[in-house]
């Protein structure tokens, strides 16, 4: 009677998932179809017409899609060489050194993003205080202009990012017996030898698995470029939001939600192969 | 003498401090050339401290070690060439069996043929052929056991330092892994030293155990000699089962002395060399399989009539506990006769020659 058991357990999860994900992902990718007619809200239809109006734009396709992608990359690249460093020291500590390190790396999802931005903007807009030091240490003499720029952009993606490639790689690298690295060792391995052929092989996992989550939040962004681009970062999160509570186009909001998340899943799909290819595959029965 | 040439291993003076915390406290002791040397001991007796010191993954607070006359007290892991076998075998899982050999002959920058010559020989050694493409995680505990000893013997070390390399198998796999690994260790002539906290291991395998007791050494001998004559009470306690009575020294004749055991009309007639003083307090050790029993009333020194009150059923063997005037004595006897019954009268005989004495002084 296992199985019942789960069912009965399972079900309000998956009532939840259907009741708030399921079902309105199907009345997006039906509204995708419908026609928006001057006056009226949208008409019932099935047109493919939203979809030819943005695959169809070179602009469209190069400064939404394209340029979504590229931020996403680079801020998920950013991020994980700054926290996979960290991540290894954290690995190290124990007691209180490691929960105020826990604590420093997981605040910006403690503190609201609203709030986290202003706090950002104290920093770095134009008089704020990085330019301000930086102006007193003649590392450059104009201000720079970080906020209402892709440069804010990218540092915020980056610093929301972090605390979830930091979590999934200590998950991963605290599981590796200290043992496999001191036999590497012992066969003849430098430390920095044994760090690339076993302990970096062995965190891919981990790795993996904070790269889907940082880069599906980075390529679908909306309250950051929101709050701190500037008129021209047409993330696809953004414009589907200005499409679908600005301009009123349900329709090609909802057409741009469809090609976000395919796109999106698309990219997850292949980095899954590349990294199944590489390492995963061979530990796939042990995790 | 030239220490250089003469021991594989040289642990001299070492301490291991963890704070206030002395893990090991001034071992010394030599592995020589070909020898088999276990480390012997109950958990938290610095064993495993003393070897992971050895090979370099635990820095010493103090002491010297030396292995083949060279100095390697501050050497790196990567530079001490000794080979080393894991109580968890240690396996890099993403490597198959043939990668994880080979991994340390690609570091040493050789040739491919060498390379899966040398795999295909240490794989053929250890029985694994036919393994090369597997991943750990495909073999069982014993074939993994091997894949992490021919991964060792892969690289020629000058010595092997194994970690209770069987402690993690099941009991009738460990007894055959025993005699395999030690007839392997014979016909490759490699000096070994093994740590182990199963008795039987140490006194099967080694030509020589180190018995270890917080933190230091207890005692450094053959096995039989460890047997036979422990020496002190932790070691006849900690291997083997031992009868200790305690006792003062009525009179000594000739090579024997007679002692009273105390709070007890018990006499018994003790051989010993060198004849203790008259009223010398003593501690008396007696080997369960020493002291015979019988239906019947024998002859000679050393008989007492007794009473069985406890039966320990072992298949090939049978300890009874025996009631002696007042005293508890364990005799273990083979399971050849017809065994006796709780409470049955027997009789009690001890050669005069089987006990060991050690003095007590101020007990």
């Amino acid at each position: 009677m296992r199985s019942k058991a789960a069912a009965v357990l399972l079900a309000p999860s998956f009532m939840l998932l259907l009741a708030f994900v399921i079902l309105p992902l199907l009345w997006v990718a039906r509204v995708s179809f419908n026609t928006t007619v001057d006056g009226a809200y949208m008409v019932s239809a099935l047109t493919l017409e939203n979809y030819t109006r943005f695959l169809g734009s070179p602009w469209y396709l190069v400064n939404t899609l394209w340029f979504s992608i590229r931020i996403a990359v680079l801020s998920t690249v950013i991020s994980v060489a700054l926290a996979y460093p960290m991540a290894l020291y954290i690995a190290r500590t124990s007691g209180a050194q490691k929960s105020i390190l826990m604590t420093m790396v997981l605040s910006p999802l403690l503190i609201g993003l609203v709030t986290l931005v202003y706090g950002w903007i104290v920093i770095f807009r134009g008089g704020g205080l990085l330019n301000s030091l930086m102006i007193a240490l003649r590392v450059y003499d104009e201000p720079v202009r970080y906020m209402w720029d892709l440069k804010g952009v990218v540092i915020l993606l980056v610093y929301i990012g972090m605390p979830y490639i930091v979590l999934s790689l200590l998950d991963s690298i605290e599981r590796i017996n200290p043992s496999l690295v001191e036999a590497a060792r012992n066969v003849g391995a430098s430390p920095w030898t044994a760090f690339w052929k076993i302990t970096f092989p062995l965190t891919m996992p981990g790795l993996h698995a904070g790269l889907i989550i940082v880069f599906s939040l980075n390529f679908a962004a909306f309250a950051v470029p929101l709050m701190v681009g500037a008129n021209d970062t047409q993330m696809i999160g953004l414009v589907i939001y200005r499409e679908a509570l600005l301009n009123n186009d349900l329709p090609f909001a909802s057409s741009l939600s469809v090609i976000m998340v395919a796109a999106n899943a698309l990219i997850l799909t292949g980095m899954g192969f590349v990294f199944g290819r590489l390492i995963l595959n061979r530990l796939e029965a042990t995790r | 003498m030239n220490h250089a040439t003469e021991h594989a291993i040289q642990v001299h003076r070492i301490f291991k401090q963890y704070g206030r915390i002395t893990a090991v406290n001034d071992v010394s002791f030599e592995v020589g050339q070909g020898e088999f040397v276990s480390l012997l001991g109950p958990s938290g007796c610095g064993k495993t401290t003393t070897l992971r010191m050895i090979a370099g993954f635990i820095m010493p607070s103090g002491g010297t070690i030396r292995v083949n006359g060279r100095d390697v007290t501050h050497l790196p892991p990567e530079k001490r060439e000794v080979g080393f076998v894991f109580q968890n075998y240690a396996l890099w899982p993403h490597m198959t069996v043939a990668e994880n050999v080979a991994f340390g002959l690609k570091l040493r920058k050789h040739g491919k043929d060498f390379i899966r010559n040398k795999v295909e020989e240490a794989l053929s050694v250890t029985g694994l052929s036919g393994y090369e493409d597997r991943l750990p995680r495909q073999l069982s505990g014993g074939q993994q056991q091997r894949v992490a000893l021919a991964r060792a013997l892969a690289l020629e070390p000058q010595l092997l330092l194994m970690d209770e390399p069987l402690s993690n198998l099941d009991r009738a796999l460990r007894i055959a892994m025993r005699r395999e690994l030690k007839q392997l260790q014979s016909r490759l002539n490699m000096t070994t030293l093994y740590v182990t906290h199963d008795q039987e291991e140490a006194l099967s395998m080694s030509d020589r155990v180190v018995v270890m007791n917080g933190g230091e050494v207890a005692r450094v001998a053959r096995p039989f000699e460890i047997y036979e004559d422990p020496q002190s009470e932790f070691v006849a306690d900690f291997v083997g089962t031992t009868n200790f009575l305690d006792g003062e020294v009525l009179r000594t004749q000739g090579g024997q002395a007679v002692v009273q055991v105390g709070n007890s009309p018990l006499q018994l007639v003790v051989d010993s060399e060198m004849p203790p003083a008259q009223g010398a307090p003593m501690r008396i050790l007696l080997r369960p399989e020493r002291v015979h029993v019988s239906r019947d009333r024998p002859e000679g020194a050393n008989v007492f009539a007794a009473t069985v009150s406890f039966i320990e059923y072992f298949g090939p063997t049978i300890r009874y506990t025996v009631e002696v005037e007042g005293k508890r004595l364990q005799a273990e006897v083979h399971n050849v006769d017809r065994p006796l019954a709780i409470s049955s009268p027997v009789w009690v005989r001890i050669d005069p020659g089987h006990f060991r004495l050690i003095d007590r002084k101020g007990a």
